[in-house]
């Protein structure tokens, strides 16, 4: 036992080592993957599709830039992430109550169970023309679109969160006399919030395709919209630009700031996290 | 709470209240408090049209009656466009789907190349292929299946993936020390564990698929659920829109809880009988969000 530190360290370097040796075997797959991919797609784009149907990478990579740095890209991004943001918040809103009732009463289970099972498998292009029916061009169409298609998931799993409350932390509050806005407040809210934001999370995918169809249907400003500009100018490089621009930020979006703000919120059920 | 239940008993009005109380009377409810909903809307937006016009509409386009003029209810000729674009989109991918899942989970080279791909391929919105078959293609019914087919099958692929490496390791080491044979380790080890992933998978490829062949009617067709759809669009007869848009939803809606989420939930059988309902209903709703 007197070697201790000795044998921590001996034990801890492989270990270290053998984490970043797959740190570096992930990037090197990464790069040899994107790298293969593009040319793949040169090949097929000079030897057989040609330049029109199928621009070369390069093409659609110098026209990415130009659209970042001409400013075309914040000033469609804004909108766009701004209404998904307002479309979360109102799953939010709604999620929680409905959630609410439909973990604490089996009426209220029943009467909410058919709505939630059947919002994600309606088509998208249903919320698109029906918000363009109902609101004309306006902001509401995707806010609403975004809301619909991901309260669901938010109220399933605020049902699910409740089940994780405490109930001791319940029991204590009630025999000190604390009143039941100040336990939902300080005990329930607490314990669901994360699991709400879980269900976020897990309709983040679905949400922004919903938006963009949206967008493109009645809209005047967004990447939908810009999308739908392209196509109307019979330009495919423009339209891959700005789709593939808006994919790759959306990735980058859901795996840096959604997973960490998760594990934030997670952070006090440290056990449940591997 | 006991009180009111002898009463319930007693009384006419309480065996109502009764039927009120139980979950098919929560159903129902739940039904007529979206017609209300729907009916409001209707008041709000004169151009959206309130249900009983919408209904009314929707019976003379399937009995096939008069529009008034010479258009006529057109049901079945749109449906019969659509089903086979749609049935050989979804075959396509699974076929495709199956053989590059199978590629990408059972090979380390093959699964570093192509894994960034398949998750690009997965976040493309089925707008996207669209407008590029329609580009690349014309009108017509190529433009419409292949949109089907690019935009279902990367999910099929990534389940089929995710099943080949929900085999636990353990598993296959083992087989390999005692020469188990190839027939029985895809028998015993490979199938189980793969059939419930692609069932998941077809599931989503069937749902997926089904929004990707309206959007390529809605955009490079003349004939078809989504073209009709886009016609009384068009056209500015929103109670016709409204219409198919009963019709295709309750078309898919149906198709997926009473065939689809069945199947996939005898396939899964085996991995999700300690579930609990709601863990049960998160599986369930997870159209297309497992991946990413």
């Amino acid at each position: 036992m007197s070697s201790t530190p000795v044998a921590g360290t001996s034990r801890g370097d492989p270990r270290l080592s053998l984490a970043g040796r797959r740190r570096v075997r992930g990037v090197a797959g990464l790069v040899v993957g994107v790298g293969g991919f593009l040319l793949v797609w040169t090949l097929l784009s000079e030897l057989i599709f040609g330049e029109f149907t199928l621009p070369p990478p390069l093409e659609i990579g110098q026209l990415m830039w130009e659209i970042v740095r001409s400013g075309e890209f914040i000033h469609h991004f804004v909108p766009t992430i701004l209404r998904l943001a307002y479309g979360f918040g109102l799953a939010l809103l709604i999620g929680f109550p409905v959630g609410y009732l439909m973990g604490t009463s089996r009426w209220w289970r029943a009467f909410f169970h058919d709505m939630v099972m059947v919002a994600g498998s309606i088509p998208g292009i249903t919320y698109a023309v029906l918000a363009l029916v109902l609101f004309g061009i306006s902001i509401l169409g995707p806010v609403l679109s975004v809301g619909l298609i991901s309260m669901p998931y938010v109220a399933i799993n605020v049902a699910e969160g409740l089940d994780s409350v405490d109930r001791r932390l319940v029991q204590m509050s009630d025999a000190y006399g604390r009143r039941r806005p100040t336990i939902v407040r300080n005990v329930l809210i607490p314990s669901v919030a994360p699991f709400a934001f879980a269900g976020v999370r897990l309709s983040f995918a679905l949400a922004w395709k919903v938006e963009q169809l949206t967008e493109v249907f009645g809209s005047s400003s967004g990447v939908g919209f810009q999308i739908r500009h392209e196509f109307e100018d019979f330009s495919i490089p423009g339209m891959l630009a700005w789709v593939l621009l808006f994919i790759v930020f959306m990735i980058l979006l859901e795996r840096f700031v959604l997973a960490k703000l998760e594990r934030f919120l997670f952070r006090w059920r440290l056990e449940d996290r591997p | 709470m006991s009180s009111t239940t002898t009463t319930a008993r007693r009384t006419g009005t309480g065996r109502l209240a009764r039927y009120f109380r139980s979950d098919v009377g929560a159903r129902v409810t739940s039904y007529v408090f979206l017609l209300v909903v729907w009916q409001l809307a209707a008041l709000y937006e004169e151009r959206f049209p309130p249900p009983a016009d919408a209904l009314g509409f929707l019976w003379i386009e399937v009995s096939g009656g008069s529009h008034g003029g010479v258009v006529r209810g057109e049901f079945l000729e749109h449906f019969a466009a659509t089903l086979p674009r749609f049935a050989l989109g979804v075959a396509i991918s699974m076929v495709l789907g199956v053989l590059s899942g199978v590629l990408i989970g059972g090979s380390k080279i093959a699964e570093a190349l192509l894994k960034d791909t398949l998750l690009m391929l997965v976040a493309l919105p089925a707008i996207i292929w669209a407008f590029l078959t329609q580009m690349w293609l014309g009108l017509g019914d190529d433009a419409v299946v292949i949109t089907t087919f690019l935009s279902a099958f990367p999910f099929v692929a990534v389940n089929v993936v995710q099943g080949i490496q929900a085999v636990p390791r353990d598993l296959r080491r083992m087989s390999g020390a005692f020469h188990v044979s190839g027939y029985r380790r895809l028998r015993h080890m490979l199938l189980p564990a793969v059939t419930g992933y692609l069932f998941a998978g077809f599931r989503f490829a069937v749902i997926i698929g089904w929004n990707a062949v309206l959007l390529g009617e809605w955009f490079s067709s003349s004939e078809g659920v989504g073209w009709r759809s886009r016609y009384w669009y068009d056209a500015n007869r929103y109670k016709g829109f409204v219409a198919w848009v009963i019709l295709f939803v309750g078309f898919i809606v149906l198709l997926d809880r009473l065939v689809l989420v069945r199947l996939q939930r005898r396939a899964f059988r085996w991995r999700d009988a300690q579930l609990g309902e709601t863990e049960r209903q998160i599986e369930e709703i997870d159209v297309g969000a497992t991946v990413s």
